[in-house]
């Protein structure tokens, strides 16, 4: 059984200390550059690989109309096994919907496999949850999120929405239920 | 006159990270390739001081591409760094029998990589 230790990772010291974390412009840049749906997933595949290290994620649209949760596309990750809501639960997807980030570090699936960290960063657009960003494992070297890598998931549910749906989406009206 | 990086990457977003880096916190000049095929043409015209690569691209990986630099007169001396998502020992063996020099791993951090650098190129 999965056993969520906490929702928000300490906020440890980063690593970089006294250099400007240009990963955020970096990817700010990246997105807002990106040519369509397509290349705004790529850049989110590169961001996760090379700034937030990880290479098992999966990104869920919301059905704006009838709330339902679909996985749009996945890397790393057999689709079959990419499921939403059995690792983020029922009180982090609430989160999702109001727009929180929301971190859980995995102690154990009680099938044998290591710990690891996950994130799901809400998808924003015109103050609506669109989408759900889910960050499945890190890489060994990788040891959990630390501040900066909060500002990134913070940047990317402000400005991946632009970049995945901004051209394909309408104005949201109304707030997805809770669904999958 | 400046010491000269090529750097090369699949993805624009590393690019675009590393190059921001190199020029805001050195004084190298910063030349980009986009696969391995295309480091070892421009490592030839470019003539760089150091050549920092990733491993995993597409039409020539990173390995692959550091065997022929190596082979190739203008850049056998030239310091390779490797940048990986994998760190393990016996992966980095093959990076290591290609003929890199050293290795990074993913997520890059920045004051590591101006470290490494810096203690090839100097400041």
């Amino acid at each position: 059984m999965n056993s969520f230790r906490n929702n928000e990772p300490e906020a440890k010291r980063s690593s970089v200390d006294g250099m400007e974390d240009f990963r955020l412009g970096a990817a700010r840049r990246r997105l807002a550059e990106s040519t369509g749906q397509t290349d705004a997933i790529e850049a989110l595949r590169e961001i996760a690989g090379n700034f937030l290290g990880s290479e098992e994620i999966g990104l869920f649209e919301i059905d704006r109309k009838t709330g339902d949760i679909q996985l749009l596309w996945c890397f790393g990750i057999d689709p079959k096994q990419c499921h939403l809501l059995g690792a983020l639960g029922d009180v982090g997807l609430q989160r999702m919907l109001v727009g929180k980030c929301h971190v859980a570090f995995v102690a154990d699936d009680g099938a044998g496999s290591e710990p690891r960290t996950e994130a799901f960063v809400p998808i924003r657009l015109a103050d609506h949850t669109v989408a759900i960003l889910a960050i499945l494992r890190l890489l060994p070297q990788k040891q959990g999120f630390d501040r900066q890598d909060m500002d990134l998931l913070a940047l990317l549910s402000d400005e991946a929405g632009k970049a995945l749906f901004g051209s394909t989406l309408n104005p949201v009206t109304n707030q997805p239920k809770a669904r999958t | 006159m400046a010491k000269k990086v090529l750097v090369v990457d699949d993805s624009k977003t590393a690019l675009m990270m590393e190059r921001e880096i190199l020029q805001r916190h050195t004084t190298y000049q910063c030349v980009t390739a986009s696969d391995g095929q295309e480091a070892v043409e421009k490592a030839k015209q470019e003539r760089p001081d150091l050549i920092l690569m990733d491993v995993v691209m597409p039409r020539m990986n990173g390995f692959e591409a550091c065997k022929i630099m190596r082979q190739q007169q203008s850049t056998r001396e030239t310091p390779i760094v490797l940048v990986t998502t994998r760190g393990e020992e016996s992966y980095m063996e093959a990076g290591f029998q290609s003929g890199c020099n050293d290795y990074i791993t993913k997520p890059v951090n920045g004051s590591e990589l101006v470290a490494l650098l810096q203690s090839y190129l100097g400041e």
